[in-house]
């Protein structure tokens, strides 16, 4: 198993054996080991740069905000955590909380489930495969700002396609976007509709990486598909999977514009999430400091999944 | 100009250096508020008044905006340039511009977006301009009532331009079908939506989806026709007031007997359009120029009569769109020039037919191009003398209005009202009031 | 379920490596019924994945209110070109895109491989800090970025975005390649090593080489990110001669009134070279990975 390899190799760069040598002598290990770190210094220097700049600032830029009962032009003065008390005491910020919970979940696994069937569908041979594959890709690559739109003419109004469909099969005229749950439904339809290619592509790149021969073996073991699929492929695109767990955790309680432009937020703050809710309150209400705090709390809590989830990436690649 | 300059200017040491040292000194927001005016973010070299203005209409609008803007030629040898903001995420556009001293000398804006930025130190009070249009005959040209709103303790805040009108429209087409009478008091009206719902079109057409705040116009609309607003004549909160109370009741009626559309909590501007097209909605608030806006030539789309509220109240809701001045500028003297000669010049906006809303100068409302319009001349003749701004039924504007229009708190009342969830008037009014008085600086 | 049942390497491996000798070997009856059945099931699912883009499309094709022509036509991207900036809107999301790509990748690369082979407290330290300082949404970071980037004279002009572009992707973008890096097994560096080369020089000549599904992955996402923004643009852009697609299709969002034909015009031109790039390079997402070197080990 490549990890295992994986693993023993980072163990011996780690006491000093890499590049080439045995790393008997002593001196030299340690000449070795100093190479290693200067190289690696240099090779991260830039993102660390870039880091600063354009992440570090702002969010310091924001902690300040966040403490302050300033506006987006003034300061202000330092109140401590009162933003942070009103925030946390508002029941709007927990029936956010609360929705962008279920939208991250179902934005998660909506679009890797749909994500990981597409690219093993798509991984066997197929006439015209790799023009489904490209074609796939489209709703990650259109605009937001047309997708929503586009959605918009789907279900919007009773007339529009999707309603008179279901109203033809005799399900009565559901209103997509004005009835909180079927918005909410309609929001996390959409997401996943946005995301599911990014997914795609992420397993697709997995899949491309694993040996064939694998399979083959195990078929000559006698393994059913379903175990093969279980047992082979998952595990190894473990790793990619974590990740892109991550990644759209981020992309889900980040994502402004894919709510934003389809409901607003609405009807009553059915659809309204962390984001939409500091923006909102930041550039709508003009209430800076608690709309920052709300912000604050929410890249709080993305940290902490997103270190559980790191440590098991960490698991994963030592297994 | 100040930013292009720098631009072009090779990335230096010292750049770097004031970098490191405006990233050490992180509330260095302050420090950019306060500043003087020398640093000519507002302008540039030889007195360049920057002015920003916002796709009002069409693109033609912005270019015939542009070529006015670039025609002025004032003492100094002063100019003006001409840059169009777009109005996705305005606030921080203007926000960042002007807290990095690169914002505009002179702008038009969001409605309230002048009070905002004077509650922040940011504009010049536009006295001398009123002084100016007293002198060239102009200040008794205004509407009648549209320049007090301005008008606060320290001076003119802004100067108003045109005037975005909430009125009620209808299609006569429907109501022959329906062979009922337009209305002209609420009971009326509820009898018209009646009859319109049996033809399936809808007799107070609204949305309140993303970013359609027609929705919230007309909940404030129906309070102040019934003699009530969200503020008291004191400029204090007051939504829990009667008549607030009779009116919401009123439009829960509407809604809970079809005569709003189910949807329309969820509908945009562009939803609303279309179904104003379509013969959906029968009669409704819209803005002004509703035929062109949603492509209906037909003549059928017509402007209704004010109706009178239960008490004999007779009122609707206008947005005086204003031009502001800032601090922040190469000359003041060269602003103020620039504002008094755009105001002179908008009449020919209006010759060229390129607003959607009402001039707030009595002679362009005279011009041939604007009065060939029935409509036109039934808005300015019934509709504007009875209009009252956001603050009514206080009387100038303030920076809590902006809260109030795009705000959330307005925004989930009436969603609750269109949707039914709220259980009554009072409760729904009472939720609004305790969300508005959270945002509000006192 | 069918597509899980279905991802067996026999019924076609991805890889074109593995795609000679035994395995291409006559396909039996049902072999062939089985490609036909997920021809059809993969049509279906794409089909209507692809209806609001179809609305898209027709719409930027559907003559204007103002026309008079009938049918489909292509005046309204004609109308698009003649009329606005759009030719220079699209050079010059190109350039502030393509910048953006080569930019991320060549710092998300070195970043990532450290991440991936470094075990020390720091490297897992910072690559944890990545995610916190990159999880803060955009919309509250704009202004500060604006007035920072505006002391530097680097707002209204694409270089400013691209900085800006490059650090929002980087954080995700090294991510993307320490994940690809970890499925190349280090025994081919300590090969190199071996063969006499540095840790910097296995990194460029063994890694990276070997690295190409993991870069266009990553190089797609920047693409993507850089090619779609309009959050940032719109703070950021101001004069229409400097303006990216996106912000050209904010331009048509007029005070209560939007002009939809000219901006599902705009969205169909700034579809095509996404389309163009993924369809060029979509062959090399299954050949030339890590998999060529692992067969012949």
């Amino acid at each position: 198993m490549s990890s295992t390899t994986a693993t023993s190799g980072l163990s011996r760069a780690r006491r000093g054996l890499a590049p080439g040598g045995s790393g008997a002598s002593p001196g030299r290990k340690s000449k070795l080991s100093a190479q290693t770190t200067r190289t690696f210094f240099w090779l991260l220097l830039p993102s660390v740069v870039l880091l600063v700049l354009i992440h570090g600032y702002p969010l310091i830029h924001a902690a300040v905000q966040a403490t302050h009962d300033g506006d987006l032009l003034q300061t202000g003065n330092f109140v401590g955590g009162e933003n942070f008390a009103s925030v946390l005491s508002s029941p709007a910020f927990w029936k956010a909380a609360q929705f962008t919970l279920w939208f991250t979940i179902v934005g998660v696994f909506g679009s890797w489930l749909v994500g990981l069937g597409l690219a093993l569908l798509l991984r066997t041979k197929i006439p015209a495969g790799n023009t489904f594959k490209v074609l796939l890709l489209l709703p990650w690559v259109v605009p937001i700002v047309v997708s929503s739109t586009a959605w918009n003419w789907l279900v919007a109004t009773p007339d529009s396609l999707i309603p008179s469909i279901f109203r033809g099969l005799g399900f009565g005229t559901p209103l997509f976007l004005a009835d909180p749950t079927l918005a909410s439904i309609t929001v996390m339809v959409f997401k996943v509709w946005v995301s599911f290619p990014f997914m795609m592509m992420m397993i697709s790149a997995a899949l491309a990486s694993v040996d064939t021969t694998v399979y083959e073996a195990a078929s000559m073991d006698g393994a059913s598909k379903w175990q093969q699929f279980t047992q082979i492929t998952l595990p190894l695109i473990a790793r990619s999977t974590y990740i892109s767990w991550i990644l759209m955790t981020i992309f889900c309680v980040n994502d402004f514009p894919t709510i934003y432009l389809l409901t607003g937020g609405g009807p009553v703050s059915a659809t309204t999430s962390l984001v939409v809710l500091a923006y909102r309150t930041v550039f709508q209400d003009f209430a800076t400091g608690p709309g920052v705090a709300i912000a604050f709390l929410m890249t709080m809590t993305l940290v902490v999944i997103s270190v559980i989830l790191y440590r098991q990436i960490r698991k994963s690649s030592v297994e | 100009m100040n930013v292009q300059s720098a631009a072009t200017r090779p990335f230096s040491r010292r750049n770097f250096l004031g970098l490191t040292a405006a990233a050490a000194s992180v509330p260095l927001l302050a420090a950019c508020g306060g500043g003087s005016a020398t640093q000519g973010g507002g302008g540039g070299a030889g007195g360049t008044v920057k002015f920003w203005d916002m796709p009002w209409a069409t693109p033609a609008y912005n270019d015939s905006a542009k070529k006015i803007a670039e025609g002025f030629a004032g003492a100094n040898n002063a100019k003006a340039n001409y840059q169009i903001i777009q109005w996705n995420n305005f606030y921080q556009t203007f926000s960042s511009a002007i807290a990095s001293k690169t914002g505009p000398a002179v702008s038009t804006g969001g409605g309230f977006q002048a009070f905002q930025f004077e509650q922040q130190g940011q504009i010049a009070y536009a006295d001398k301009v009123i002084e100016k249009l007293k002198s060239n005959g102009q200040f008794d040209d205004f509407l009648p009532g549209v320049l007090d709103p301005f008008k606060s303790d320290k001076g003119y805040v802004a100067v108003p331009w045109q005037l975005d009108m909430r009125v009620f429209w209808y299609r006569k087409s429907l109501f022959e079908k329906a062979n009922v009478a337009l209305p002209t008091d609420w009971p009326s009206l509820l009898e018209a939506g009646k009859a319109l719902k049996k033809l399936g079109a809808f007799g107070f057409a609204t949305g309140a989806g993303s970013g359609n705040n027609y929705g919230n116009h007309s909940m404030i609309m129906m309070m102040v026709n019934n003699g009530g607003g969200v503020w008291n004549k004191d400029g204090e909160l007051d939504l829990l007031n009667d008549r607030n109370v009779e009116a919401i009741e009123f439009v829960r009626e509407l809604v809970s007997n079809g005569i709003v559309d189910p949807a329309a909590v969820s509908y945009t501007t562009d939803n609303m359009s279309a179904q104003w097209k379509d013969g959906k909605a029968g009669f409704g608030l819209f803005q002004v120029n509703v035929p062109q806006r949603v492509g209906d030539t037909s003549g059928d789309l017509l402007v209704a009569d004010p109706i009178t509220g239960p008490h004999g109240d007779k009122a609707t809701i206008v947005f005086p769109n204003n031009i502001m001045m800032y601090k922040n500028t190469p000359s003041q003297d060269a602003s103020e020039e620039f504002l008094v000669y755009y105001l002179g010049q908008l009449k020919e906006l209006w010759k060229q037919k390129l607003m959607s809303a009402l001039p707030v100068f009595k002679s362009i409302t005279e011009l041939p191009e604007f009065a060939d319009d029935p409509n036109n001349v039934k808005i300015v003749k019934d509709w504007q003398p009875i209009a009252k701004t956001f603050a009514a039924q206080g009387s100038t504007l303030n920076a809590n209005l902006a809260a109030l229009d795009g705000g959330q708190a307005l925004n989930q009342f009436s969603q609750s009202i269109l949707t039914g969830q709220a259980p009554d008037a009072k409760t729904a009014l009472q939720t609004f009031q305790s969300g508005l008085e959270s945002v509000l600086k006192k | 379920m069918s597509a899980v049942l279905h991802a067996h390497p026999e019924s076609g491996p991805a890889l074109g490596i593995a795609d000679t000798g035994k395995t291409r070997r006559v396909l039996s009856e049902a072999g062939m019924r089985g490609r036909w059945w997920r021809f059809v099931l993969i049509l279906a699912i794409t089909v209507i994945v692809l209806v609001p883009i179809m609305v898209t499309v027709v719409l930027a094709f559907t003559p204007g209110v103002n026309s008079t022509a009938t049918g489909l036509t292509f005046e309204n991207l004609a109308n698009v070109f003649n009329g606005t900036l759009a030719a220079t809107w699209l050079q010059n999301s190109l350039v502030t895109t393509l910048s953006t790509v080569v930019v991320s990748v060549a710092v998300a690369a070195p970043a990532g491989y450290v991440l991936s082979r470094g075990r020390s407290k720091a490297v897992s330290g910072y690559s944890l800090l990545l995610f916190v300082m990159q999880s803060l949404p955009i919309i509250t970071s704009v202004v500060p970025l604006f007035i920072l980037f505006a002391g530097m004279g680097l707002v209204d002009n694409l270089l400013g975005i691209t900085i800006i572009y490059v650090g929002s992707t980087m954080t995700v973008a090294t991510w993307m390649m320490a994940a690809y890096f970890d499925s190349i097994p280090i025994s081919l560096e300590e090969a190199s090593w071996i063969d006499g080369c540095s840790v910097f020089g296995s990194f460029t000549k063994v890694v990276l080489r070997n690295s190409l599904p993991g870069i266009l992955s990553t190089a797609i996402f920047a693409f993507l990110l850089a090619w779609n923004d309009y959050l940032v643009a719109i703070v950021f852009l101001r004069s229409n001669e400097i303006f990216t697609l996106p912000m050209g299709v904010q331009s048509f969002f007029q005070q209560n009134a939007t002009d939809w034909t000219s901006v599902m015009a705009l969205a169909v031109v700034m579809m095509l070279p996404p389309i163009i790039v993924f369809a060029t390079l979509n062959k090399y997402f299954s050949v030339g990975g890590i998999g060529g070197s692992l067969a012949g080990r």
